[in-house]
């Protein structure tokens, strides 16, 4: 396995930019998930690494190699794709051959990497098998031994788990996990799905409009979102506008005074739901009064629009726990909430 | 029709209810008609052959591109198809012909001092069938290409395959039914063709439409010509039946039904 560098990498298609400015090292051995709406450029970006799409400017080095201009059979790395592209005239055991015969691997040796990479996916008994006769998810994990049998010096997916259905699509994504932690693989994995994002990376790259939004941990992005965007793509967030009166001193547009951690130039600030609480907590230096305009039963949690004194919203999350179980929450009633002006996030517009 | 192919031809009565095989017999018999079944055959699987081999890199391009003309390109294609036979005959004499387009050329060009024969030939009658069959050839390949997921064969260069490998091991095997089955569909198409033979084979080259409307129309010989006609359609039934089940027989286990 390599590390991989991008640097200042752009992608035009006529007129229309698809990426912008984009660098990323990716280390040795690390998963990197790009994360972003349809549309922001994910693909455009993997297929770059992969070789299918020519950059219009930028390098991509995979190793110490410059691979920018080297063909897609030449650079070596191990793409799966969303719609699982098998080969359909070809079983199973002949499907991960094929990239072994492209390497010239042969007899015992190849052989027994087919076997192995069968293996890694529990994907033995159905060697003899030809792709239509299997499922979704098998199709995908022989996808994945195919393209991990020629050793790979990148290992890239593109919304690999996007046709499974929610309960598979987190077993293998738990696979595709694992293996690439035991492998040591260097991974870009792209999705759309954040919460795919958050449990597979070691990091992940935001993306909006062609743009990095923020890098970094899944902790990181979603405690330290670095703009609106981030902050409202990546779960849920409250946001108001406003301005800092004084240090450590927020009012929003429709008046409401909110503590908040000192910071410099603040024009809007957030509070993720979870970090509400009902009613006043004794470390919550932000108490509000409200009326509950919505609230809405998922199950684990319930799901609060409550109105501010002034007409701010506050959304907050109500664990559906031993505590609250009994507590009638219905639209129209008053409900204190209360949170920390250190759990404040502080935004420059 | 099958019907009067047993029947007994007579020059004064001409159809005389019967049942013989001698309209069989005489046709596999006379060197001259067993000459004209043969080089039909052959002049079809040329033409096949020619129309299989220009035809696939355009289909290739056409079921790939992304460009915003391929519609055009496709309706260019089709174009000739409304044009009767006929007209684009005239048109390969007036390019064919001792005092053609191509002999003008090669003599300008003095490659030539006299204009060679190129019409009334078996070289035009293949030249002029390819061209009818070829937008058929092309269009049954289009959409055959079109059905296979891209994804496909990028992934075998992905993979290390090179442009070429993926095409061979990849593409064709993939596509190989429906390339016999439009094959299938153009060699049937020349072996039955009957106004481009007549047209640009003249007495240089007979097939077998033009030689069994000969048979009907001029010679009166409703018997005989009835029998010919009769082992066209069964050659053809045939060649199909047996194309279908090797296609059936190879892929139908890999690539479902
Ligand atoms: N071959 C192409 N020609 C023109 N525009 C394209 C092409 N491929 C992608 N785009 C455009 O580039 C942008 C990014 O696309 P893509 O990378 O596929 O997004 P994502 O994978 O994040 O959904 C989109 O606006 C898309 O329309
Ligand atoms: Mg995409």
């Amino acid at each position: 396995m390599s590390k991989v560098s991008i640097n200042k990498l752009k992608k035009q298609f006529g007129d229309a930019v698809a990426l912008e400015d984009f660098s990323l090292e990716i280390a040795d051995g690390e998963l990197v998930a790009f994360l972003g709406p349809s549309g922001c450029g994910k693909t455009t970006t993997l297929r770059m690494i992969a070789g299918f799409i020519e950059p219009t400017a930028g390098s991509i080095h995979i190793g110490e190699t410059d691979v920018t201009n080297l063909p897609v059979h030449k650079r070596n790395t191990g793409m799966v794709f969303q719609r699982y592209a098998l080969f359909p005239h070809m079983t199973v055991a002949q499907n991960v051959s094929f990239g072994l015969e492209m390497h010239n691997v042969s007899g015992k040796e190849r052989d027994s990497r087919i076997a192995t990479a069968l293996d890694m996916v529990r994907m033995t008994s159905f060697r003899d098998r030809y792709p239509r006769q299997l499922s979704g998810g098998q199709q995908q994990r022989v996808a994945i031994a195919r393209a991990l049998a020629i050793q790979p010096k990148v290992f890239l997916l593109d919304e690999p788990l996007s046709n499974l259905d929610a309960k598979l699509r987190v077993e293998v994504r738990e696979e595709i996990r694992s293996l690439q932690q035991n492998l040591g693989l260097t991974t870009v994995f792209v999705t759309h799905d954040q919460e795919e994002a958050l449990a597979i990376s070691d990091r992940m790259a935001i993306m909006y409009n062609g743009r990095v939004q923020q890098i970094g941990s899944p902790k990181e992005l979603y405690d330290s979102p670095s703009n609106h965007f981030v902050a409202d793509f990546l779960g849920r967030m409250s946001f108001f506008k406003g301005n800092l009166v004084a240090n450590g001193r927020f009012v929003s547009e429709a008046g409401t005074n909110i503590q908040v951690a000192s910071g410099q130039k603040v024009g809007r600030i957030g509070i993720r739901p979870e970090r509400i609480n009902v009613g006043a907590h004794p470390e919550s230096d932000n108490v509000f009064d409200g009326w509950v305009e919505s609230a809405a039963y998922l199950g684990s949690l319930i799901d609060i629009r409550l109105r501010l004194q002034g007409g701010d919203i506050l959304n907050l999350h109500v664990p559906n726990n031993a505590s609250s179980a009994n507590t009638a929450i219905a639209p129209g009633s008053p409900l204190v909430a209360s949170f920390r002006s250190s759990d404040c996030v502080l935004f420059a517009e | 029709m099958m019907g009067y192919s047993f029947n007994h031809f007579d020059p004064m009565d001409l159809m005389v209810e019967t049942f013989t095989l001698e309209n069989y017999v005489k046709f596999f018999s006379d060197e001259y008609y067993r000459k004209v079944f043969i080089s039909t055959l052959g002049v079809a699987a040329l033409c096949t052959v020619f129309a299989l081999v220009l035809g696939f890199p355009v289909a290739y391009f056409l079921a790939k591109t992304q460009s915003r003309y391929k519609s055009l390109f496709i309706v260019l294609l089709v174009f000739p198809l409304m044009v009767g036979n006929v007209v684009r005959a005239a048109g390969w004499m007036v390019i064919l012909g001792n005092v053609g387009v191509v002999n003008a050329t090669l003599m300008w060009l003095g490659i030539t001092d006299e204009p060679i024969k190129f019409m009334y030939t078996p070289f035009a009658v293949i030249v002029g069938t390819t061209a009818v069959v070829m937008p058929y050839m092309i269009l049954t390949l289009q959409s055959v290409l079109e059905g296979i997921d891209f994804s496909v064969e990028e992934a075998a260069q992905n993979l290390g395959a090179t442009f070429a490998t993926t095409f061979r091991r990849v593409v064709l095997p993939i596509a190989a039914p429906g390339v016999a089955a439009g094959t299938m569909l153009v060699f049937i198409l020349c072996m039955n063709a009957y106004a481009t033979p007549v047209l640009l084979g003249g007495t240089g080259l007979t097939m077998m439409a033009p030689s069994l409307y000969d048979q009907i129309a001029k010679a009166s010989n409703w018997p005989f010509g009835a029998a010919m006609a009769l082992v066209l359609i069964v050659t053809t039934l045939l060649l199909a039946t047996l194309s279908n089940w090797l296609i059936h027989r190879n892929y139908v286990k890999t690539m479902g039904a």
